[in-house]
């Protein structure tokens, strides 16, 4: 085998220095290697930074178990408030896609820069919502709270917030995936901007758009579940004000709820997500 | 000659109901290679994959090297697992790693458990690896990523990866099934070299019947779950076919003439 | 709309007639059990706009004592994330390995490690941070680990579809070569799935940065809780001027984060 003109015998190339067959790719790439560095040291100056008192975490870890022992006993005395509070949540979760989802298919119209064709609108457009989208949730609705007093309806506005600005993002992606020359078929036809963004590029992406609500309203009905803690109504609120009451098994029936309706959320989006597939 | 494969009444039957074998019993001689055909869904697959255990069977024994290997498990299981290389269809490669630590792969089931983890293999692994890569026209690309070649490549960087377990059978899973004409033929004529060259006995799934005469020393016919035929290319005639597939041979695509003339064996 | 000739067969249109009935009957229940309206803005737009230009606006400066606390506040709640994602990522590639049946030594176990994570998942952050502060009292310690749990059993769930993505075929092939579980993961899983999994941890730690400045809010210290206090005390001015902090914390981490995915998925 040596004989041929084989580059093994010949030497340098297979042995490094320490006359060790190197086996990875010829052309590494740092970029992993020095990102996992990266994230490493700056995880450790995290634990340093943040100082977390260990041996009193830990020590209190078995009374976890014993408040979801005491959230077990689920008590049913106030099923209706908690229902009825539940109820809310949903209808919050829902009333904010439905208008988010309005605003979010105009914005996007927009933002997305294959539609209207003015590129500092979709720029600015872009930049407005990604300022929005940063700010989270809660934040917006405690200022919600503030303009409208305790109730619902903070929840709705705050949560449109966040949600619409989720949406033009998104949906602009989605009116930007559509083919070009989709589009030029349409003008070349003599159709507006406008109507060809309702007549080809809402429909061709409506699928997508649908997809986006499905994984939204999943998203949205555990925010919902957050915001009743800052006050703004719904089973989060009945949570808070119980588990602060020590009313454990109140709260462990409203837990219980919330897990059961976004376990739901999930396997309906799952079962969406494969009928779109099929 | 000693069987390196042996199929006792197997029977596999998966939890929807499905039987993917029936009842089936064959011997692999040492060296000999072996074309298995039958339409899709006739369990060409399943009988592969019960050959190393990557399946259970329902039934039956399979024994390979002198071992049922149908009851081993856990570090019997992987020992026998080594002595049987397997080539996929999809080539089923690591595609961020290169062309040489694929081929190394071959050798993990041979390695002690820490070196094994790191990856530490012996230069002897590597010389081997590198001239075998040579003889398969790949040297050039021993240090390239996996994910640059091209299919017929993929497939020769498998073949490299299964040889490197110094099987006493190799398994072929479809093997030419994605690739295009002239690497198939590649592809086929250099897994029969090097089994040939080596003593390994193979057994190869197709579904190009041309394929099968040419190359194999044997057919073997699956239909649904059964063996309906066993025997040389020579053999199979046109009711033979008809038999595997349900249908009369004008309506298979067979490439080339269906007259059995063209199926003398390579030399 | 053509008024004789229907554009959609009758099917496809009885469907949509259908769901579009479905969505305005949620609509009008929602808006009955909610009271929302739009018009609720129109009304009260007055006060709105008071609060806006008058409290809210022009971002105001907190006294110059306090603002290093507030600097302090905002190292908190970015370690918080940092730490935790980081800690959840480990432990969910652990788990992930026993949650994916074509994978994991076990597969039968699989289902149940599965239904382990979905269970996590499924109580929203905030809850678990409630759940935790009542048994473990309030600290970034246990902000820490509300946010360590949900993305936790997040992660679990993204690694193990990447994982039956990226690499099943290459694990069945090191299975027919006779390597060991450890090797299949060293040598398959981890080279095959490594530039997904740095992709769905890079997604975590955007999502923990909002995640732990909301559960500072409740108690487990950082921006969010300093944030909080000053609009419990009616200092919206400073309230705004941490907002805009906050939301360029969120742009600059979410800028890199893309950065770096560009970098590695190349």
């Amino acid at each position: 085998m040596s004989d041929l003109q084989y580059p093994l015998s010949s030497g340098s190339f297979f042995f490094s220095r320490r006359k060790r067959i190197r086996i990875r790719c010829k052309e590494r790439r740092p970029a992993v290697p020095l990102f996992m560095c990266a994230v490493a040291v700056l995880t450790l100056l995290s634990f340093w930074y943040l100082d977390i008192d260990w041996i009193r975490l830990l020590s209190r870890t078995p009374d976890i178990g014993l408040i979801f022992w005491k959230l077990g006993h689920l008590s049913t005395n106030e099923l209706s408030i908690v229902l009825a509070s539940l109820l809310q949540t949903i209808a919050i979760a829902v009333l904010a896609l439905l208008y988010s989802m309005l605003l979010g298919i105009c914005f996007g119209m927009l933002a997305a820069r294959n539609v209207l064709r003015l590129p500092v609108l979709s720029v600015l457009t872009q930049a407005f919502f990604s300022f929005l989208r940063a700010v989270p949730t809660p934040v917006w609705v405690l200022l919600m709270l503030v303009c409208f007093g305790m109730g619902p309806e903070a929840g709705v506005a705050g949560l449109c917030v966040h949600t619409t600005a989720f949406f033009t993002k998104a949906f602009a992606q989605s009116f930007e995936s559509i083919p070009e020359e989709t589009l030029e078929a349409l003008e070349a036809a003599g159709a507006s901007r406008v109507s060809v963004f309702f007549n080809a590029v809402l429909p061709a992406s409506f699928s997508q758009l649908v997809a986006w609500c499905g994984m939204r309203l999943e998203v949205n009905f555990s925010e919902c579940a957050i915001l009743g803690m800052v006050g703004a109504g719904g089973v989060g609120y009945v949570i808070a004000t119980s588990m602060q009451g020590y009313a454990y098994g109140t709260a462990g029936v409203a837990i219980l709820l919330v897990f059961l309706t976004a376990y739901a959320c999930e396997r309906l989006f799952v079962m969406i997500k494969r009928l779109f597939r099929a | 000659m000693a069987a390196v494969l042996s199929f006792k009444r197997v029977c596999k039957r998966y939890p929807n109901g499905v039987c993917a074998l029936n009842d089936v019993s064959f011997e692999v001689l040492s060296g000999e290679f072996v074309s298995v055909i039958g339409p899709s869904g006739s369990g060409k697959s399943t009988l592969l994959r019960a050959a190393n255990a990557l399946i259970p069977i329902s039934s039956g024994s399979v024994y390979a090297g002198g071992e049922r290997i149908s009851d081993l498990r856990g570090s019997r299981l992987r020992s026998a697992r080594r002595g049987i290389g397997m080539i996929f269809q999809n080539y089923n490669l690591v595609y961020q790693l290169s062309v040489l630590q694929n081929t190394l792969h071959g050798r993990l089931g041979y390695m002690g458990a820490l070196s094994a983890l790191l990856g530490l293999y012996s230069e002897s692994d590597k010389i081997a690896a590198l001239e075998l890569l040579d003889e398969l026209g790949l040297a050039d690309f021993a240090y390239s990523r996996a994910s640059d070649l091209s299919g017929g490549q993929k497939q020769r960087v498998g073949i490299a990866r299964a040889v490197m377990q110094e099987p006493r059978l190799l398994l072929c899973d479809e093997p030419i099934a994605s690739l295009d004409p002239s690497s198939s033929k590649t592809i086929m004529e250099l897994l029969r070299s090097l089994a040939k060259k080596r003593g390994i006995a193979c057994i190869v799934n197709l579904h190009q019947l041309d394929a099968a005469r040419r190359y194999s020393d044997r057919i073997i016919g699956l239909s649904h779950g059964r063996i309906v035929f066993d025997g040389t290319p020579q053999m199979l005639d046109a009711a033979a076919t008809e038999r595997i597939y349900g249908t009369a041979c004008e309506n298979l695509m067979t490439g080339g003439s269906d007259v059995p003339e063209n199926s003398a064996t390579l030399p | 709309m053509s008024r004789k000739i229907p554009l959609l067969s009758p099917d496809l249109r009885r469907l949509y007639a259908l769901f579009l009935g479905a969505v305005l009957l949620l609509f009008v229940i929602a808006t009955a059990l909610t009271g929302f309206t739009p018009a609720l803005f129109f009304g009260q737009s007055g006060e709105i706009w008071k609060f806006l230009s008058e409290d809210f606006l022009p971002p105001r400066l907190p006294e110059s004592g306090r603002i290093q606390v507030i600097a302090e506040a905002f190292l908190t709640t970015l370690a918080m994330a940092m730490a935790s994602t980081t800690a959840a990522a480990l432990l969910a590639f652990v788990m992930a390995l026993f949650g994916s049946e074509r994978i994991s030594p076990y597969p039968k176990a699989a289902r149940f490690v599965r239904g382990f994570a979905t269970f996590l998942r499924n109580i929203p952050t905030l809850v678990w941070a409630f759940i935790l502060f009542s048994s473990l009292g309030i600290g970034t310690g246990v902000g820490f680990t509300a946010l360590l749990i949900t993305s936790f059993a997040f992660m679990t769930r993204a690694f193990i579809e990447t994982m039956e993505d990226v690499s099943s075929d290459c694990v069945e092939s090191l299975l027919a070569a006779g390597a060991s579980f450890p090797e299949r993961v060293v040598h398959a899983v981890l080279p095959a799935g490594l530039s997904g999994f740095i992709s769905w941890y890079l997604y975590c730690i955007e999502v923990n940065i909002r995640a732990s400045t909301i559960v500072g809010m409740v108690g487990g210290g950082g921006i969010g809780l300093v944030l909080f206090s000053y609009i419990k005390t009616f200092h919206y001015g400073i309230a705004c001027s941490i907002i805009l902090m906050v939301a360029a914390m969120v742009i600059i981490v979410d800028q890199i984060s893309g950065r770096i995915r560009k970098e590695i998925l190349k």
